[in-house]
């Protein structure tokens, strides 16, 4: 299984902070995203937003990053800490 | 000789002058301390020119992969100048007006160095480390996430 992570506006506007995601069929970060957006209308929108950022174990990466069982993965908006 | 890095995530807040202490306690190679502190302001910048009050901040992080990004950021700062101690604090849960909320403190034997490594890790904090503000209502109510700023991102490019 992969662990999925949401944080701030997306995760009130999912009304999820995590789950946990088969990873039978994803690849990369991307596919991910993809087989999440299959959930609802709502998710595939959510998702859709090109400014989300993601990590992978805990570190910033790109879409194309590969993705293997037992990670885990966070989507999130632009950070505005500091 | 590797930089000291002292890296913490934490709800309470913290005395600046206490971390000049630490910075500077059986320190004498470094001649040179720069710290920044960030406060809350009391208003926020609204469409059109309005200015919103703010009464309180709601700060969210990523436990484990905040604590991480702060101290690779750290790192990259040790890697590209001598410094001799660098501090980081960053604080989550709900913050008032003028309340602190981030601290860098750095040394290095002479200025340049601690000075352009505490800007170096505040223009990347800003932009890399998972924490997110929300304004909070006066009212009580859950109030709006801040939206990210390109000026953020584009001071990285001095780097």
């Amino acid at each position: 299984m992969i662990k999925v992570l949401f944080f701030a506006g997306l995760r009130e506007r999912l009304a999820c902070d995590s789950l946990e995601l088969a990873g039978e069929g994803v690849e990369t970060l991307d596919g991910v995203r993809h087989k999440l957006g299959q959930q609802s209308a709502e998710w595939a929108a959510a998702l859709a937003d090109e400014r989300l950022q993601m990590a992978l174990n805990q570190e910033l990466a790109c879409a194309d990053a590969a993705v293997k069982d037992g990670d885990e993965v966070a989507f999130f908006p632009p950070v505005t800490g500091g | 000789m590797a930089a000291e890095i002292s890296v913490s995530v934490q709800v309470q807040g913290f005395d600046p002058g206490a971390e000049y202490t630490g910075l500077r306690s059986g320190n004498t190679a470094d001649g040179a301390t720069a710290m920044f502190v960030g406060n809350v302001r009391d208003f926020s910048p609204a469409a059109a020119g309005q200015h919103k009050e703010v009464g309180v901040l709601e700060l969210e992080h990523y436990p484990g992969m905040a604590e991480s990004a702060l101290t690779q950021i750290a790192e990259r700062a040790a890697a590209r100048w001598p410094l001799g101690r660098i501090r980081i604090i960053h604080r989550y849960g709900r913050l008032a007006a003028g309340d602190e909320i981030v601290f860098v403190g750095t040394t290095s034997a002479h200025r340049q160095a601690s000075l352009d490594a505490c800007s170096f890790i505040m223009d990347f904090l800003k932009s890399r480390a998972p924490f997110w503000k929300r304004e909070l209502d006066s009212d009580g109510g859950s109030g709006d996430w801040v939206e990210a700023r390109s000026s953020d991102e584009d001071a990285l490019k001095k780097w």
